[in-house]
């Protein structure tokens, strides 16, 4: 662990919080700027704390920051990033700022702007304390308050259904996080039975002998938290309300980044801390993501609505992600890492088409779409790339994911291979329906011409996002870089894996 | 003993260890006075900057037993760290509530100056229960309390629910005293003694007068929090009362009826702990899943929020089976918090009350944000406390509540607060939908909101959250009530 120079963390939780207020204290028509100008500050910051990073030593907890809050229970607020978590937190910075482009953009944002951009950078706030907390109760806080401010988004400026989909967003979430506070109780207590102190930092409970039993237990109360935040099937039933209800930005980053808090509790404490548990669990697990994979794709398949059809894809690539990380090796894992990344760039994207066609047509309906985007090129460029790179085309940011999955399942035996690389041609076909929806079929034509083509802010956003895509599928050490070193050492260390 | 030897063990009582509790006595008789004689124009004023002032001297005076522990009047009065803490925060809370009281009962045309003198010896039965391990003076400040809260809750003389309630209360509290005084009288069968801690440490061989004792005791009290299936005055005297005084049944009223509970547990010997935590257990499981399930059909709000009450109990005493320091922890932090949620959120409702049409019936809060704002907000973060969504005090408290239950691997139990919980969800999420996503269907506005209402409601909304961010705060408080009453 080493001392931070500079705080980057609690800046960059702070930053978003302070430019709520301005935005609550400011006139309603500033409240954009002052949110684009948090957002960015934020995102330039977590660019300065990349250039600040170690890369030599990705499994260091860096930049690490200490404020206790309850001293009897060993309650800190630990800030620290490993590579994981400079990863998802450069992810968050960089996803906000778009989520903030794009809503500038968006005709549909017209009314009670304040409280808009409050909870997209309340949001923003929260989750990057989720991904650099490394106290348990400072997890859960953060990865609690962040249900707060989307319950709203969805709540306010969600489409038809948006009471009743921010309803079961809310309580589905905000219920199985109940089994993780008691799974976070009930490791403290077995801290204190071990070495006569509560704790609920995750660097005094890493390592701990736990008896099997009890450690299933526990990996079971966190498990159905973070199995319902990822989401795996068949816990997976709110998403497409949450997901396809919310205002599109909503929806950027709810898929981005909020899954993403899942997957990432997934690795750092389902895997760090009960890792006998998850030894003996690993292949059901590995299956349910098979299952993930192949159920959600044919789901995705049937939607009638566009969003709904991204919601759904989603989960088909999270079970990817989870597949990936139970088959417990170096390419698993990897996979696992660089998927999460890449699903939170093409997902965003995805949700950015169907909200951009929605502004034009006002209709989500698929029938109604044939050939939307045919007059609109640039656009339709775009949406043909991002559709590619989720599909995981070589050169798309999808690719290594998914290539790296059936790889580190090869390394186990050759039917487990067989059966993700069918599972991927299902998540193949749900791509190639949706660009041929969109790009080739036919019908009348006399609306379509007079669509404006994409510019301005929603412009800024699509590249914003396709750098990064592009970097990621061309060049994905650059991003590997982050992490490689963070797998080797926690497989090492976890799983005695060389 | 001849009567030389009595008069040498006459002990002067040692007046720093109850010197709150005389000014409290003060102050009630200055009221009573006051009320009689002083002309009608000024005596609102006059009564409420007196009580104010009283109040405040109080809390101030509770500085001086917090040096000096110990026990007077021959072991009657105790005087301890729990005591002081459960005086300092019902005087806190009463304090935020007394700034309500003017505006209420001018709104509803039935204002009474006995209200301010009746709240004084409340209070002061309240101070007297928080601080006796003996049956009867604990029985006897039992009866101070509860018949200041028939008193109050019949205040609104034109209203029939309030009589209804009132009355309700008076007849199963009238009950409830009745069983724990026929408890008292196994104790002493049993032990030959009225002194909690000489019963609890007892080794004697009629072990069945101790658990019949000990039933009747916990059912006598088990009435008095409202814990299911002995709940059934709550609703409707929690309903019927004028508001600021249900948010001070709700508030200062549990916080004192839990006390003789958290004194007993960490007297709980190993060979009984287990029929303690079984029929704690089972009274906590009913009381969490009732009140929550019929929360949740509730169609008014004051009904809605006496439900909730009912669940709250249900969780404190879940963290009361578990009779070790982290229970103890776990029911003093979370009494102290929920008095600070659920009179914030009565306090809102009274707020509201001022209009002419409201009846507090749940879709009147659609679109409340619109009409008014920072009510709505103060509403939003007690929904969310109460739910126990971070980083609220209801968050800490459920915590500590599951960190007590994994500390007697009680699972069951843990599993039933989580439950709770989840139902609880459906009714708090609601209010907030309602509040902040659906239209306002017509106009809510109150006038004249006074600075101390102000002031009042900002408090208890900040303290909402910073005692669950920050609970370090008054956490010395808690830690010096459970050590203390550990090491005795």
């Amino acid at each position: 662990m080493e001392k931070a120079s500079f705080p980057f963390i609690s800046m960059s939780i702070i930053i978003p919080i302070i430019a709520s207020i301005g935005v609550l204290i400011a006139k309603e028509r500033y409240a954009k700027y002052i949110a684009l100008f948090g957002t960015a500050l934020t995102f330039l910051i977590s660019l300065l704390a990349i250039s600040w990073f170690d890369f030599s030593k990705t499994n260091v907890v860096q930049f690490v920051e200490r404020y206790p809050i309850l001293s009897d229970f060993n309650v800190s607020l630990h800030l620290g990033m490993d590579g994981l978590s400079l990863l998802m937190y450069f992810l968050t910075t960089l996803i906000s700022l778009i989520a903030v482009i794009w809503s500038i953009g968006d005709e549909k944002i017209k009314d009670r702007l304040k409280e808009y951009y409050i909870a997209f950078l309340l949001t923003e706030s929260f989750v990057i304390g989720v991904f650099t907390s490394f106290d348990l109760v400072a997890f859960y806080v953060f990865y609690e308050l962040t249900l707060l401010p989307m319950l709203f988004v969805i709540g306010i400026w969600g489409y038809k259904l948006r009471l009743y989909s921010a309803y079961k967003f809310f309580i589905y979430i905000f219920i199985s996080s109940l089994f993780l506070l008691l799974g976070i109780a009930a490791l403290s207590v077995y801290h204190y039975s071990q070495k006569g102190s509560f704790s609920f930092n995750y660097f005094d409970l890493v390592g701990m002998h736990i008896p099997t039993g009890f450690e299933i237990f526990l990996f079971l109360l966190f498990f159905i938290a973070f199995a319902v935040k990822t989401p795996i099937v068949p816990f997976h039933t709110w998403l497409p309300d949450a997901h396809g209800e919310a205002p599109t930005a909503g929806s950027v980053v709810l898929a981005a980044v909020l899954l993403k808090m899942g997957t990432y509790a997934l690795v750092r404490f389902n895997l760090g801390l009960f890792p006998n548990a998850a030894e003996v669990l690993a292949p059901y697990l590995v299956a349910l993501g098979i299952y993930s994979i192949v159920m959600a794709s044919w789901m995705t398949i049937s939607q009638t609505n566009i969003k709904r059809f991204v919601a759904y894809s989603s989960v088909s690539h999270m079970g990817f992600v989870v597949t990936a990380m139970f088959l417990l090796n170096l390419q698993g894992l990897n996979a696992s890492i660089i998927e999460m990344f890449a699903h939170g760039l093409t997902s965003a994207g995805l949700f950015m088409v169907a909200g951009f066609i929605y502004n034009r047509l006002h209709t989500f309906n698929f029938v109604s779409l044939k050939g939307a985007i045919k007059f609109m090129p640039v656009f339709a460029v775009i949406t043909a790339t991002i559709a590619f790179a989720a599909m995981g085309l070589p050169g798309g940011s999808s690719f290594w994911g998914k290539f790296l999955t059936v790889v580190a399942a090869r390394e186990h035996n050759t039917p487990l291979a067989l059966l993700v690389l069918a599972a991927a041609f299902f998540s193949g076909v749900y791509v190639l329906y949706f660009v041929k929806t969109l790009y080739l079929d036919v019908r009348e034509e006399g609306i379509l011409k007079h669509f404006k083509d994409i510019k301005g802010y929603s412009l800024l956003a699509f590249v914003m996002i396709l750098i990064p895509i592009f970097i990621v599928g061309l060049f994905p050490s650059v991003f590997m870089n982050f992490f490689d070193e963070f797998v080797v050492s926690f497989l090492k260390s976890f799983f005695k894996i060389q | 003993m001849d009567l030389k030897a009595l008069v040498g063990t006459i002990e002067i009582p040692d007046i720093s260890k109850f010197l709150p509790e005389l000014i409290l006595l003060f102050v009630g008789f200055l009221l009573f006075t006051l009320e009689l004689f002083i002309d009608k124009r000024i005596k609102r004023a006059v009564l409420s900057v007196v009580s104010y002032i009283g109040y405040f001297s109080v809390l101030i005076s509770l500085l001086i037993p917090w040096r000096f522990p110990g026990d007077t009047f021959y072991g009657l009065f105790t005087n301890d760290a729990l005591g002081v803490t459960v005086k300092f925060f019902a005087v806190l809370i009463t304090l935020g509530i007394l700034t309500f009281v003017n505006n209420y009962f001018t709104s509803k045309r039935s204002f009474y100056g006995e209200f301010y003198y009746i709240l004084a010896f409340t209070l002061l039965g309240v101070f007297i229960i928080a601080s006796s391990y003996n049956l009867v003076i604990i029985y006897v400040a039992l009866e101070l309390v509860s018949v200041g809260f028939y008193i109050l809750t019949a205040l609104l003389r034109g209203s029939t629910i309030s009589k209804e309630g009132a009355f309700k209360y008076l007849i199963l509290g009238g009950l409830s005293i009745a069983l724990a005084s026929y408890g008292a009288a196994f104790l002493y069968i049993y032990s030959g003694s009225l002194d909690l801690r000489e019963i609890f440490t007892y080794k004697g061989v009629d072990i069945h007068y101790f658990i019949l004792g000990l039933v009747f005791f916990l059912i006598g009290f088990a009435v008095k929090i409202g814990a299911v299936p002995f709940h059934f005055w709550l609703p409707d005297a929690y309903h019927g009362a004028p508001t600021p005084v249900t948010a001070l049944m709700a508030s200062v009223g549990k916080l004192a009826f839990f006390v003789p509970l958290i004194r007993v547990m960490p007297l709980v010997e190993e060979r009984f702990s287990i029929v303690w935590t079984i029929t704690v257990g089972t009274i906590a499981t009913l009381t969490m899943l009732y009140g929550n399930f019929v929360a949740l059909v509730q169609k008014d709000v004051k009904r809605l929020l006496a439900y909730s009450s009912i669940a709250h109990s249900g969780y404190i005493l879940a963290a009361a089976a578990v009779a070790h320091e982290i229970g103890i922890q776990a029911v003093v932090y979370f009494l102290i918090v929920y008095g600070v949620m659920s009179a914030g959120s009565f306090l809102v409702l009274a707020l509201l009350e001022r209009n002419p049409n409201w009846r507090n019936q749940i879709e009147e809060f659609s679109g409340l944000r619109f009409n008014m704002p920072y009510v709505a907000f103060a509403f939003l973060i007690y929904m969310i406390a109460l739910l126990g969504v971070p980083p609220t005090v209801g968050f800490v408290g459920k915590l500590l509540v599951l960190m007590s239950l994994s500390f007697e691997k009680l699972w069951w139990l843990a599993f039933i607060v989580i439950v709770s919980t989840a139902v609880s969800t459906g009714y708090y999420i609601r209010l907030i939908v309602l509040m902040y996503m659906k239209e306002k269907n017509k106009d809510v506005m109150v006038d004249r909101v006074s600075p101390g209402e102000k002031l009042s409601l900002v408090a208890f909304t900040v303290a909402s959250v910073l005692l669950g961010t920050l609970p370090s705060l008054i956490w010395f408080f808690i830690k010096a009530s459970s050590q203390n009453l550990i090491a005795r």
